[in-house]
């Protein structure tokens, strides 16, 4: 829904308020480096505002702080909606190398909803472009969602383990046909129907 | 005989058995241990010889049953000499005497121990809460041995911030944490009498984010150049090439002299870019969005250099203890070369149709004033002092890296304003350039192919102390190391410009229109997230009282009421 949304309505004319929430200003110029001529988002009707009463968006950087926390909560109700937000740089997507920190909370995602996330440290130019592009459905997205499963083996990954436990010898990692592994096949079939 | 030598002598004699042990191991260093009793004889006798104040650095020393220590550091500008006093308070008492009333610049470095390590100060004039967050319980200090790192007690709601009351006569408009003119998180709240500003408070520290407590417990030395750099994105080498000196120097290991000189062509590159930023945003900042463009149009080059050179924009992670990651060779340097001269054609261009414009003449002239003397005591540095005469470069007063060896000029400009500022950036840049293709020259002849880093023989010994200092774009930062065991610093102190400049904020915003509020606190490159490191905030003084020109105010005042 969000997506058809973003498509119809901020399509041509995004306006995003740019939150710095405790970054180290390497996102922060990286964003205001998308306006400037060479890269010059305004060619999609991307704005950036000093209100976040104005704006359609927010691009957050930087690690939530401790004393942020709570503005950055202000800001994102600030925003009408609908509203997306973006996760711009490692930090505000998980933390970044200071996640748990006496003075950090976390990403941004522990303090209000992320819509999209942009990884890098800081991320380049194009890639806050594209990202925000694929929010207005501009471009497609060059990577399918992985949906992560339990793997079943054809062999008993297990079985190794039990020789070291049953045994207390590490053997080592051989082929499956190997002879000297196999036992026999008396004790492996033991162990399997156990 | 030397300064130190001299120093240390005349120390000895005015102060007898208070000074414990004086250290002149490492050229241009003076590590001196005092008595407590002694710590402000020796501030007020430092500052008599015309040293320069930088940071304290306080650490917890109760492992090795000497309580809490604390080291003043100092520079003398023209004696190439940095002296660090240390001092040390047992666990039960950790109070030290406050140098803050003889040197105003101290203010913040002693707060912010009472907040991280919970020392104390005699006769502090302020001593509140700097770095840690309003909701912070009392009693808790994470920079002690004893606090782990992520400890993070519960947040209390809706905890507002403890500013002071506007003085009488004045309203206050609140700046930030997040507004448009500020682009990282501050607090700014600045007392107004109709469209003059009268005082200001600051709370800052939003951006604290742990990260000396990070390295002291967390990280190896090894690492720490990596998260130094992302101690702030825009001076990020300058830190990380500040703390591997630091360890160098605690360690006295002689890095390759090919290494140096690639150090000094990224920290170049990296003024360079930075200036160029400052500028584009100082436009912004008054409202003339085509200097914004063209500025950062012809630093974008310079970003690509920069990727061409380390494989990153931003955050180059070129610098490891011993030396650097990689070579710039023969042919690359060639593409650098290329890179500058168009950099510096466009930059002439561009700085002929800025000084030759009214609209900045304007806006900038006379705007954000401190004399020359107010620098001196709130110790002002880089760019923003040298506008105001004060020629103080430690790339020529404490050379480092390869700087001995090239020949630039330091600009100095005697506006004393945000022109000045600007003047001293803009000409800054063809230094940098200047520097830069000395140092690929001088590269072309030293062998190639050698190792760009020392290998470590043995862990780093413990206990030493490392201070270096680095010219930053905006300013000197100061590291400070002591080394430790676990092949980790014991304690590693950043002392960021934007640390010393941003004290002497109200002072420049005095007596100003608050339209100009945006360009002056821009004038000294505020960079937070350097500042911040650690924890967070607040600071200030409304000067309200001291108005000379109240009668005439009134009389506006009384004027305005009758329309």
């Amino acid at each position: 829904m969000l997506k058809k949304l973003s498509r119809r309505a901020f399509r041509r004319s995004l306006w995003v308020y740019h939150c710095n929430s405790g970054a180290c200003n390497g996102c922060d110029i990286e964003i205001l480096n998308v306006l400037t001529p060479y890269y010059d988002v305004e060619r999609f009707g991307i704005r950036l505002v000093g209100s976040p009463r104005h704006a359609d968006a927010i691009l957050l950087s930087g690690a939530v702080t401790r004393p942020t926390l709570p503005l950055v909560k202000k800001v994102y109700q600030a925003v009408p909606a609908p509203k997306l937000v973006f996760a711009v740089g490692s930090c505000a997507i998980g933390g970044g190398c200071w996640y748990d920190t006496y003075n950090v909370t976390g990403g941004g995602e522990k303090a209000i909803p992320v819509n999209y996330f942009i990884p890098g440290c800081p991320p380049r130019p194009e890639a806050i472009i594209y990202g925000v592009a694929l929010a207005l459905g501009l471009v497609d997205k060059k990577v399918v969602p992985v949906e992560l499963k339990q793997m079943e083996f054809p062999v008993d990954m297990y079985r190794w383990q039990r020789l070291l436990e049953t045994n207390n010898v590490i053997y080592k990692l051989l082929g499956e046909e190997d002879d000297r592994l196999n036992f026999g096949g008396k004790r492996d079939g033991q162990d399997s129907a156990g | 005989m030397s300064r130190a030598e001299e120093l240390s002598r005349r120390l000895r004699e005015e102060l007898g058995n208070l000074v414990l042990d004086l250290e002149t191991g490492t050229p241009g260093r003076l590590f001196i241990d005092v008595s407590k009793e002694a710590l402000g004889k020796v501030a007020a006798s430092l500052k008599n010889q015309g040293a320069r104040y930088q940071a304290a650095v306080a650490y917890d020393a109760r492992k090795t049953g000497q309580g809490f220590g604390l080291i003043h550091t100092f520079a003398f500008d023209r004696d190439s000499l940095l002296v660090a006093v240390r001092t040390f308070a047992p666990e039960d008492d950790p109070e030290f005497e406050s140098i803050t009333p003889l040197i105003p610049g101290a203010g913040w470095s002693e707060r912010e121990y009472i907040d991280l390590l919970g020392l104390k100060f005699k006769n502090h004039p302020e001593p509140r809460r700097l770095v840690l967050s309003d909701d912070w319980p009392e009693g808790i200090h994470p920079l002690r041995r004893d606090v782990p790192h992520d400890l993070m007690p519960p947040a209390a709601e809706e905890v507002a911030f403890r500013l002071e009351k506007a003085p009488a006569g004045t309203s206050i408009i609140p700046f930030g944490p997040f507004h448009a003119s500020l682009h990282e998180p501050a607090h700014f709240s600045v007392y107004v009498d109709g469209e003059d500003i009268k005082g200001c408070e600051y709370r800052g520290f939003m951006t604290h984010r742990g990260i000396e407590k990070l390295a002291q417990t967390e990280l190896t030395y090894n690492e720490v150049p990596f998260v130094a750099e992302r101690i702030c994105g825009i001076c990020g080498s300058v830190h990380s090439v500040n703390y591997a000196q630091a360890v160098e120097a605690a360690a006295g290991l002689k890095i390759p002299r090919r290494a140096e000189f690639i150090r000094t062509v990224m920290l170049e590159i990296e003024r360079l870019h930075s200036h160029l930023l400052w500028l584009g945003v100082a436009g912004h900042l008054i409202g003339f969005d085509t200097v914004f463009m063209q500025s950062w149009r012809i630093r974008e080059k310079i970003m690509w250099l920069a990727e061409k050179i380390t494989g990153n924009r931003k955050t180059y992670g070129m610098v490891i203890i011993g030396g650097v990651r990689r070579d710039i060779e023969r042919q690359r340097a060639s593409e650098i070369r290329v890179v500058l001269t168009e950099v510096e054609k466009e930059m002439l261009a561009l700085e002929k149709a800025i000084l030759k414009d009214k609209a900045i003449h304007k806006r900038t002239k006379g705007v954000g004033h401190l004399s020359k003397e107010a620098a001196v005591s709130w110790n002002l540095v880089g760019p923003v002092a040298r506008a105001r005469g004060l020629a103080i470069d430690v790339r020529k007063d404490h050379p480092y890296a390869a700087y001995d060896e090239v020949d630039f000029e330091v600009v100095t400009a005697d506006s004393c304003d945000v022109w000045g500022t600007l003047v001293v950036r803009v000409k800054e840049v063809y230094e940098a350039i200047r520097i830069i293709n000395q140092c690929l020259d001088k590269l072309g002849r030293l062998p190639e192919h050698e190792p760009l880093s020392l290998v470590l023989e043995g862990p780093v010994p413990s206990g030493r102390q490392g201070l270096s200092v680095v010219e930053a774009p905006r300013g000197e930062a100061v590291h400070y190391v002591l080394t430790g065991d676990d092949n980790r610093p014991e304690r590693w102190r950043v002392r960021a410009p934007t640390y010393a400049h941003l004290q002497a904020v109200p002072d420049m915003l005095l007596n100003n229109k608050l339209a100009d509020f945006p360009i002056i606190v821009g004038q000294i490159d505020p960079c937070i997230s350097c500042t911040d490191r650690v924890l967070v905030i607040k600071l200030g003084q409304g000067r309200a009282e001291l108005l000379q020109k109240q009668e005439l105010e009134r009389i506006s005042r009384s004027r305005r009421k009758e329309r």
